[in-house]
């Protein structure tokens, strides 16, 4: 394994609700993120996948210290970066850089490009003196693909693609080691999706970036990551590489999620096994006990209410090692090989309309 | 054939210039038939839905040309009174959004009862007890409880079942549902179109599934017609289309998404970008971005070629392009 760059242990954030004008009380919490462990290797592609509201977000904007835990540590080389202010936490900002989603609000747009990549060296200026800075905007200008001369254009005469392209540029700006990208695609049509995730593959071998990949869409995320977290209301619920994530989920949020994801392929329709989750995701003020995901989970026994499960190596794949063998928050945690039907595995047909809950 | 398009022809006036939105678009849905129409933001694939259900905004749209054929009927030439018999009780459309769509002021019992309301006379009660009956349809848990309720008090995945349902009120010969699932998560995207294709069947409707996501078009469409820069560029059975695409734009569309299933290629990147309405490149509007264009694509506008019975490609060189 990579020696790691970043490590978060037990990463909690609450947002306080509170009642009343004069005397303000809490009268609860949402659990946005409620208890996260990952870490991520030099040069390493992490990808976080959920759905909304399960946090992955804020787990984004802790990282560039944009929103402070309330509890855990983020640990950048080994120092924790939640505690920092003043002239240590800016050390560290210009080191881990994010790629936000919309392209359209994140460049302001009575900036031009030259002053909206420049804006780094003016926060700083230790990166590149001044006579320097024209030529090295064009510079990562001319590396995310755009032509250099459009350095005085405004952001409006660009299209969502290009301004995408702009804010990478942004994000690479003070030579980072680690880049954060929020669902850095969503927001783009199909065609330009791809030339931007070959632009980002190619920048982080470049580079030698460590990235964060944050985004809901499976498929983009195998594509692009070295090792896929799967988030579920506040908590990774399965991690590990993209081959053991993707081929042999053992939890079964992420089976249930995998068999979602439409494939573009009509002729596999027939014979695809679905898993249709009943219901919704619960609201994360209102966390179910023990296991999380229990409220919607085919398997849920009683045990399920009762104990909160690990993140772990479930105890009856350590023996025997191989791709299941990885850290899956479940009790009854099986290996789910997608499009495989290996004898004595459990992968329900149907929706299970009536489930716990 | 449920509903025909000939020839459609949209513009719209901007600040910019005239924008042809729609540029002769021409398809058709058969009764209980899925077809998908795909393409990317610009192509007109919404703009055609709209004027087909006469819901374009005129100004600054406006349609210059073509049929719209449904049961029979050209609907381009109703009065608008009569029009709107059509709209809601025979066919009836499903928007992305759910919740802007939905009225935040009226309760969602309401909304429903208001399709039985006003187009079958029916009583406020009997209203209601429709709303009830078509909630469960839907399968929105506590129906009973919940039509009282109003949107916001709904979860993205549970106002689209809302809009299903009020689609669904009249019983329609055809639904077009608009990027149905584009705003619901992939879980929830999952049980929103196995809802949908299960009333299908069992109402046999027809259905234009407008969308830019490939996969769920893999999942559910008959047929598909891949639109570009306001044109159908091609149009071909499913199966057909992702075995052998016969036109660069679909290849280059197929190639360019990452799958669960392939990785560790390059992803396919078609260059450049979608052409401005305003400004639709001469000749064929995909040879700017196009890897076969030769010179001809430069001048000559390629026709709808007969790929096979039912299939069609409007590319020049569209054997090449179905030999790989």
């Amino acid at each position: 394994m990579a020696e790691p760059i970043i490590e978060v242990s037990d990463l909690v954030k609450h947002y306080p609700l509170t009642r009343g004008v004069l005397f303000r009380k809490q009268v609860g919490a949402v659990r946005a993120v409620d208890g996260v462990d990952f870490h991520l290797g030099r040069g390493e592609t992490l990808g976080i996948v959920g759905e909304s509201g399960c946090g992955k977000s804020t787990v984004a904007k802790m990282l560039v210290n944009l929103e402070r835990p309330t509890a855990g540590s983020i640990r950048y080389k080994g120092e924790d970066i939640t505690r920092l202010s003043g002239r240590a936490l800016k050390a560290v900002r210009r080191n881990i850089q994010m790629v936000f989603q919309d392209p359209y609000t994140s460049l302001n747009p009575r900036m031009t490009v030259g002053d909206i990549i420049g804006e780094p060296y003016d926060i700083h200026p230790e990166v590149a003196p001044k006579g320097d800075r024209r030529r090295r905007v064009q510079d990562l200008l001319d590396v995310v693909g755009l032509d250099p001369e459009y350095i005085n254009r405004y952001p409006h005469q660009f299209s969502g693609g290009q301004r995408q392209r702009i804010g990478i540029a942004r994000g690479l700006a003070l030579r980072p080691e680690v880049i954060v990208a929020d669902e850095p695609v969503s927001a783009l049509d199909v065609s330009v999706q791809a030339q931007v995730i070959n632009l980002m593959d190619r920048l982080q071998r470049e580079f030698e970036l460590s990235c964060v990949f944050i985004a809901h869409d499976l498929s983009i995320v195998r594509h692009i990551s070295d090792r896929v977290g799967v988030m579920y209301l506040g908590r990774i619920v399965e991690t590990g590489t993209d081959t053991e994530i993707y081929e042999h989920p053992t939890h079964p949020y992420t089976q249930a999620l995998l068999s979602a994801v439409p494939v573009p392929d009509p002729e596999a329709r027939e014979h695809r096994e679905r898993i249709i989750l009943s219901g919704d995701v619960p609201s994360p003020t209102n966390i179910p006990s023990g296991c999380r995901f229990r409220t919607r989970c085919w398997k849920a026994r009683e045990r399920c209410a009762r104990e909160v499960p690990a993140l772990a190596v479930p105890a009856w794949f350590r023996t025997g090692g191989g791709p299941a063998a990885h850290d899956s928050a479940c009790h009854f945690a099986a290996d789910g090989s997608i499009g495989r039907s290996a004898p004595g595995q459990v992968v329900p047909l149907e929706g299970h309309g009536g489930g716990p809950g | 054939m449920l509903l025909e398009v000939r020839d459609l022809h949209v513009e719209f006036r901007t600040r910019d210039g005239v924008a042809r939105a729609v540029n002769g678009v021409s398809y058709g849905v058969d009764e209980g038939e899925t077809l998908a129409v795909l393409g990317e933001s610009g192509s007109g694939k919404s703009v055609t839905a709209q004027a087909i259900m006469g819901i374009l905004d005129v100004p600054p749209g406006r349609i210059t040309g073509g049929e719209v054929v449904f049961q029979g009927r050209d609907l381009l030439k109703l009065k608008e009174d009569e029009r709107r018999k059509v709209r809601g009780a025979e066919m009836s459309m499903i928007f992305q959004d759910a919740l802007s769509s939905l009225n935040p002021v009226l309760s969602v019992g309401d909304q429903l009862g208001e399709m039985f309301t006003v187009h079958r006379g029916m009583s406020r009660k009997d209203a209601r007890a429709k709303a009830v009956e078509l909630m469960d349809r839907v399968r929105i848990p506590a129906a009973r409880e919940r039509v009282k309720q109003y949107p916001h008090q709904f979860s993205g995945g549970m106002r689209q079942r809302v809009m299903i349902a009020m689609a669904l009120a009249l019983e329609p010969a055809l639904i077009i549902a608009d990027e149905p699932t584009t705003a619901l998560d992939v879980t929830v995207q999952a049980q929103v179109m196995e809802l949908l294709a299960e009333l299908r069947r069992e109402y046999r409707m027809g259905l234009i599934l407008i969308t830019h996501d490939l996969g769920v078009v893999a999942d559910v469409a008959d047929r598909i017609a891949v639109m570009y820069a306001g044109r159908i560029v091609e149009s071909a059975p499913v199966h057909d289309i992702y075995k052998a695409p016969a036109h660069p734009y679909t290849r280059g569309l197929l190639d360019s998404v990452p799958r669960l299933d392939l990785k560790g290629r390059e992803l396919y990147a078609i260059k450049g970008l979608p052409p401005n309405l305003t400004h639709i490149p001469p000749g064929c509007a995909f040879h700017p971005r196009c890897p076969l264009a030769r010179d001809v694509c430069r001048t000559d506008e390629p026709p709808l070629h007969e790929v096979a019975d039912t299939r069609g490609s409007a590319c020049h060189f569209w054997r090449e392009c179905l030999n790989g």
